[in-house]
């Protein structure tokens, strides 16, 4: 397993044995499972087959409980046995374990003997074993064992007969229909182990019958030891017992193993076999069916031919998938199984082998074992356009916009999974129509789009937003051969439209500078790079030098805290190129696990003719150069020298070499559709008039921008002192180059380590943010999170606690709904005092009445069960909801009430204050005891508010 | 009737006109019969209802791949932040790990994911075989939790060990652990319990508690998050809308936290109108009941055409009802009734003595009550009793389909919402464009 989580499955390819196993038995007449473990797993069994097959699926389970766990389940599976006799009169049972039973150690063996010993009577009932422990194995391994145990258990007749057995491996109902004709229409007396083609698609019927009475009859498994010859159609039995195989060892029946025919080569070379067991020439219908699907191949190849397929699910569909793929020139990027299947990768390699070569697609992946995280993380990467497998793939095709054509088991979010056809020619034409269709569907709704954006160049770059809506639409570049262009993933307008350095209208995305290039090669008059104050955002400063995997932690730390982080650039602090290896290793560890982020360079040229084609290699799409000269002359003045091989030059020298290397590096590029920018810093009296030159030999190497910028005047460097160019002179000098070439009005002149949009600077926040201990963060930042809460917390309650007072937090925020009620003998104070002054204002009309309710919604309680009562008051015919009252509040909070007092005495303490009481039923006692202290009691069944009202409106009449 | 056989020891389970009822009532609360094809699942099942709508915790099931496969992704609830919860994460335990123990990888696992993903939550379920091998899951997680500063909750769920009741209760431990300690300034607001926004059933509960003035603080748990849930201590009151799966967590808030809670409903116009109302008393509010009075009012009214109209359509169908929980099971009762129909069928996976009291006294005489039925009895009962539509969940549909049953999924898997005054209206329309299906009539024809 790959994936980004290593020691998890996440998201699981695969089910359990269990689950195998029951579907096998659901091809065998009048049975019925029975899952000895405890009662989940048969009914998430049974919910999980149900939407697939949308037919009833009746598994009994042996209800393991604690105590089965503890003492062993024998009590409870035979019991289960004849419990499910009784009800479905089975004349097969199968007793698939589960993951509990098996772990327990239980001998279902000797249990089924125990029960055919101890009760005679269902001697004739066929009990099959299967151990199918949920770890040990996914359900294709739980069904291929499941047929192996029939045939192995069953009282074989060994007698020879005239029948040829066909055992399968997993089909969808449909595909066993298409079969049973296939083998009809050669005239061949089979026997189909299993026959789940009526049992699991069933037709409507007047009358229902809950225990499948279609499937291989078990009289018919019992000849299967004398007959002619077995098929198994399954290319994966050598991991697991094999049907066909055992009665080749035990009865000498022949046999031969087929894959699933879905390919045209497997379905020619069944039919071949057919004949040649039949002796009978293949049916003109078949023929015909062949020629159609030849036909239909053609008809689709070229679209086929774009396809790059993910097939996922069990061994056999994923081999005889792929077998068809091939044959019609779809790349299968992704082979993938949820099963152990050693073999797979070596079976599938030859397959796979010529369709890749001629498609330099080389970089296809055959896994086992596999989880859907570690499916997705490949599809993406890999380009593929067409998933292939169960539903359980639809959140792949949610996330990564990929559509999905459903086969196999299960399919849940449509209807139909069981009639879902693979085999045979029309079968898989039916197949390959869909992954046809889901190649043709994509093109036709989004040619137009993909076109203009990698096409219409006009003012390209000015209509940035265009282009990045197109980041919603998951369109893959699916015709780039990965080798030749470094970055596949997106183009490199869709990078221009999302790098706020090149494109004014990308300033909500982020970019981020990894300082891993301490060296320079060239001394600028204007630089000096000792300093370091993180407050100081200019080029060349950086807080701490990287080493390439710590920039890459680093990198995968910001990108989790930006998400709209779109650009890694290399800025220094030296010069990106003088320090080749480290840009190098930085990029490549960022590129395997980012195939999305663009790379973004700037450097001094020097290195730039040497190193171009590496950068282009690496990913690298823009690229920014800083050329403050077109002349050497003026050159001269600007660089103090030169370091080029290892020599250094000095002077106008220098400024030769470097301007050659300049020009010819970003001529490189450019040629390559490498976009350059080329840095200009304006200096007074040195290059000022001259920049428009600049600007126009950029123009002519084929660069794409220009940016001139002002000089940060630094302390120590030779400029220190030169006069300063103010914003007016740098704004007139962009204007005069406007017109040579597009500008670059926005640029902020960061730091080498900036991280965050061009507006919001966050390095500060990232520093250290690579150190392999991050727990220290991660402390700080739950430090933080423990001092919130305690500030958050309310002082009063603590100053409650301190005085002793009883006060909790419901007295103090009163809600109104008094939780505290019943600290003293009598109901809370605040009430009272309320009441007591309301009742002398309006004497006669309030009514104060509880309610037994356990809804909340009814009066739906007996008297004596209640555990709290609700109390509202009734009001000038209003009734008003007053507060929830718990009995076991007025017992266990009072002193003087005793544990033992009796139970109605606590609940008549509750409610002692209220003029009547609604119960759902009452007692004479406690009735008579309320009636007693003057409360009236009502017993009813209605909704409360309506309860309280009639009871109210009867007790203010009197 | 010559294959409805009903078990003897299944006989104290059901209730019906013929056999009388009374003595001591209707047997349920116990444990399955093996044999009969329960409907029930599991306890891990409850566990992983309540807690696994938290949409940023990792759900890790520590257990074989069947537990995690079956349970991944398949419920309506949604979200509008994370969307974590959406995976599946096992630790896929085989066979080497049963003999030598599954501790070190779940250790292994929970590492990785601290390792790469810092979360703050993550839930580790036990699942049947765990309790068997003798992993020491609150050892592993205490451990984690120390050493990376992070909440790592286990969550005691072992199928064998009860029903999915117990696997509710577990969840709400789980709760109780992550958010006891968090202590929180009051404010003005309430939580929501017992609702696992299905469908987006949480935002229209808040949404209606926006248009009265009432502040949600928290949400257990429909789209919910660990942020969300520790603010739970602020609240000045709990309401509780699914009161099987979450009654006891209010319990324990009110016990542990001192939040009183009151129980609620937002099924049916009657029930949506009267919680609003009586929340708004509750926090004595004088403001936000004249809201909720009006509000309730006014939607109610919008909705009186409508539901004539198809009360007439309805009129004297015949309900069958097959649920988890008694709450549930009574509230539908009393929207078919509502809608002029009867509820001739009526079961519960789970419900309790009490409920099923109320139960009978909101059926007739005739109606037949079953307590963890199973597709042999359900055949048999529909049948007798002519049952126009079951409703239910997935499992059950095919069957209902097979008698020529029309079907309504009230279940975590739907994808509209029943709750409130949109769900009146759904549900009714559910239930007459399945009742009123013209398929019906076609299969009837013969050939």
């Amino acid at each position: 397993m790959r994936g980004t989580l290593v020691n998890l499955n996440v998201n699981p390819c695969k089910m359990c044995m269990p689950m195998g196993a029951v579907t096998a038995f659901y091809g065998i007449k009048k049975c019925m499972s029975i899952l000895h473990g405890s009662q989940g797993c048969s009914t998430y069994i049974r919910r999980h087959m149900a939407t697939h097959y949308n037919e009833p699926v009746d598994i009994a389970s042996s209800s393991l409980t604690e105590e089965g766990t503890v003492y062993g389940g024998e009590q409870n599976l035979i019991k289960g046995l004849k419990n499910l006799i009784t009800v479905y009169e089975p004349e097969v049972i199968a007793v698939a374990t589960t993951c509990l039973a098996e772990t327990i150690g239980e001998d279902i063996i000797r249990i089924i003997d125990k029960f055919y010993n101890d009760n005679p009577e269902y001697k004739n009932i066929e009990i099959i074993p299967v151990p199918s422990a949920g770890y040990a194995g996914t359900q294709f391994e739980g069904y291929m064992k499941a047929l192996y145990q029939i045939v192995a258990n069953v009282d074989m007749n060994p007698e020879k007969n005239e029948k040829v057995n066909i055992v399968t491996s997993i089909l969808s109902p449909a595909d066993t229909r298409y079969l049973k004709d296939l083998l009809e229409s050669y005239s061949i007396d089979y026997i189909l182990l299993p026959d789940l083609s009526e049992n699991l698609d069933g037709i409507y019927k007047s009358q229902y019958e809950k225990l499948p009475s279609q499937g291989t009859d078990i009289e018919d498994i019992k000849r299967m030891a004398g007959a002619r010859f077995t098929i198994e159609l399954s290319g994966f039995t050598e991991d697991n017992p094999s049907a066909a195989e055992y009665l080749h060892e035990t009865y000498g029946v022949p046999y031969k193993k087929c894959n699933l025919p879905v390919s045209l080569r497997d379905n020619d070379s069944l039919l071949r076999l057919l004949e040649k067991i039949s002796g009978r020439k293949t049916a003109e219908k078949l023929k015909k069916q062949r020629g159609r699907f030849l036909d239909a191949m053609v008809d689709a190849h070229k679209y086929n031919g774009e396809a790059r397929a993910a097939v996922f699910g069990e061994p056999d569909f994923v081999y005889s998938t792929v077998r068809l793929c091939v044959e019609n020139g779809i790349m299968p990027m992704i082979a993938a199984t949820g099963s152990r299947c050693r073999n797979l990768k070596e079976m599938l390699e030859k397959e796979i082998e010529e369709v890749a070569n001629s498609y330099f697609a080389n970089d296809y992946k055959i896994l086992d074992d596999v989880d859907f995280q570690t499916i997705e993380e490949y599809a993406g990467e890999l380009g593929v356009n067409v998933l292939i497998g169960n539903s359980d793939g639809r959140r792949v095709a949610e996330k990564l916009g990929i559509d999905l054509v459903r086969r196999c088991f299960p399919v849940h979010d449509r209807v139909g999974g069981q009639r879902l056809r693979i085999l045979g020619y029309e079968g898989a034409l039916s197949f390959l129509d869909d992954i046809s269709n889901v190649i043709l569907a994509k093109k036709e709704t989004t040619f137009r789009e993909k076109m203009y954006d990698r096409y219409y160049k006009e003012d390209g770059i000015k209509y940035p937003e265009r282009q990045i809506n197109h980041k919603n639409h998951n369109i893959i570049e699916l015709n780039i051969p990965k080798k030749e262009f470094a970055a596949p993933e997106k183009t490199r307008e869709e990078r221009t439209a999302t790098h706020p350095c090149f494109n004014c209208g990308a300033h909500e995305y982020a970019r981020m500078h990894l300082p891993i290039a301490p060296k320079c090669n060239i001394s600028c008059n204007y630089c000096v790079r000792k300093f370091d104050c993180p407050n100081e955002s200019r080029p060349g400063v950086t807080t701490e030098i990287l080493k390439p995997e710590e920039a890459f932690r680093k990198y995968m730390k910001v990108k989790k805290k930006i998400p709209n982080l779109s650009v890694v650039g290399i800025a220094g602090p030296g010069d990106a190129l003088a320090n080749f290896e480290e840009t190098k290793k930085t990029l490549e560890l960022i590129r395997e696990q980012d195939k999305d982020v663009t790379f973004c360079l700037s450097t001094n040229g020097l290195m730039l003719p040497q190193y171009a084609d590496d950068l282009i290699n690496l990913g690298v799409s823009h690229v920014t150069v800083t050329m403050n000269a077109a002349d050497p002359k003026i050159g001269g003045k600007i660089y103090k020298y030169v370091n080029y091989m290892g020599t250094y030059y000095y002077g106008e020298a220098a400024a030769a070499i470097l301007l050659s290397n300049q020009l010819a590096g970003i001529k490189m590029l450019t040629s390559k559709g490498i976009i350059c920018k080329v840095n200009i810093v304006m200096l007074k009296g040195i290059n000022e008039e001259h920049i428009p030159k600049v600007a126009k030999k950029v123009k002519e190497m084929g660069g794409t921008i220009t940016n001139i910028m002002q000089l940060i005047p630094v302390e120590g460097s030779v400029f220190a002192d030169l006069p300063l160019i103010n914003n007016k002179e740098i704004m007139e000098m962009r204007k005069k180059c406007g017109k040579i070439m597009p500008q670059m009005y926005h640029c902020k002149q960061c730091r080498a380590d900036a991280v965050g949009t061009l507006e919001i600077d966050r390095s500060i926040e990232f520093n250290a943010c690579h150190k392999t201990e991050n727990a220290k963060t991660i402390s700080e930042a739950d430090n933080k999170m423990e001092v919130d809460n305690r500030t958050g917390m309310d002082s009063r309650i603590e100053k409650d606690s301190k005085t002793g007072s009883a006060g909790r937090i419901g007295t103090d925020v009163r809600t109104g709904v008094d939780s505290k009620t019943g600290k003293d003998n009598k109901t809370g104070t605040d009430n009272e005092a309320g009441m007591a002054v309301r009742a002398e204002a309006d004497k006669e009309r309030i009514i104060q009445v509880a309610v037994a309710t356990k809804s909340g919604m009814l009066v739906d309680q007996h008297f004596g069960h209640a555990s709290e009562f609700y109390v509202y008051e009734y009001n000038h015919g209003n009734v008003v909801f007053k507060e929830r009252r718990s009995i076991e509040k007025y017992c266990s909070g009072i002193e003087e009430c005793d544990v033992k007092e009796d139970k109605i005495e606590s609940i008549i303490r509750t409610i002692a204050d209220c003029d009547a009481v609604i119960a759902m039923r009452i007692g004479e006692s406690p009735k008579m005891k309320l009636n007693r202290k003057g409360i009236r009691v009502f017993a009813t069944y209605d909704r409360i508010e309506d309860s309280v009202k009639k009871v109210a409106s009867d007790l203010s009449g009197l | 009737m010559e294959n409805a056989r009903v078990l003897e020891e299944r006989k104290e389970f059901i209730w019906d006109g013929q056999d009388g009822r009374g003595g001591n009532g209707i047997k349920c609360d116990a444990n399955s019969v093996s044999g009969s094809v329960s409907q029930r699942a599991c306890v891990y099942c409850g566990a992983r209802v309540v807690l696994n709508p938290i949409t940023d915790a990792f759900h890790i099931v520590h257990g074989p791949i069947g537990c995690a496969s079956y349970t991944w992704d398949i419920r309506g609830s949604l979200s509008s932040g994370d969307d974590l919860y959406r995976n599946s994460f096992s630790t896929d335990l085989r066979e080497q790990d049963i003999i030598f123990g599954g501790e070190k990888k779940l250790k292994a696992a929970i590492e990785e994911v601290a390792e790469k993903y810092h979360p703050r939550l993550i839930f580790v379920y036990a699942t049947c075989i765990v309790g068997v091998i003798g992993d020491d899951v609150d050892a592993v997680c205490k451990a984690m939790s120390q050493e990376y500063n992070m909440r790592v909750i286990p969550v005691k769920s072992p199928g064998f060990s009860g029903n999915k009741s117990v696997g509710y209760k577990m969840a709400c431990n789980a709760i109780m652990e992550l958010i006891a300690k968090h202590k929180n300034l009051k404010k003005k607001g309430i939580n929501i319990l017992g609702d696992y926004n299905l469908a987006g059933e949480m935002w229209i509960i808040k949404d209606y508690l926006n248009r009265i003035g009432i502040p949600v603080v928290s949400t257990f748990t429909g789209d919910s998050s660990y942020d969300s849930l520790i603010r739970a201590s602020a609240a000045q009151l709990n309401i509780v809308q699914c009161a099987g799966s979450s009654t006891y967590l209010a319990d324990r808030m009110e016990e542990e936290m001192g939040i009183p809670y009151i129980k609620v409903s937002f099924f049916g116009i009657e029930d949506t109108a009267s919680s609003l109302i009586r929340i708004a008393e509750a926090l004595k509010d004088e403001e936000a009941k004249q809201k909720a009075m009006e509000f309730t009012a006014a939607e109610r009214l919008k909705l009186q055409d409508f539901l004539t109209k198809y009360r007439k359509n309805l009129r004297g169908k015949k309900a069958a009802i097959y649920v988890g929980g008694g709450f549930k099971a009574i509230s539908l009762i009393r929207q078919f009734h509502s809608l002029n129909m009867e509820t001739v069928v009526v079961g519960t996976q789970t419900g309790k003595k009490d409920e099923y009291e109320i139960i009978e006294s909101l059926v007739n005489k005739e109606t037949v009550i079953l307590d963890d039925t199973n597709p042999a009895e359900l055949e048999k009962f529909m049948k007798e009793k002519e049952a126009d539509i079951l409703v239910g969940g997935v499992k059950e549909r095919p069957l209902a389909y097979k008698l020529g049953i029309a079907f309504c999924d009230h279940n975590h898997e739907r994808k509209h919402p029943l709750c409130g005054f949109d769900g009146v209206i759904n549900f009714t329309r559910e239930i007459n464009s399945s009742i009123n299906n013209p398929v019906w009539k076609y299969v009837k024809e013969e050939l």
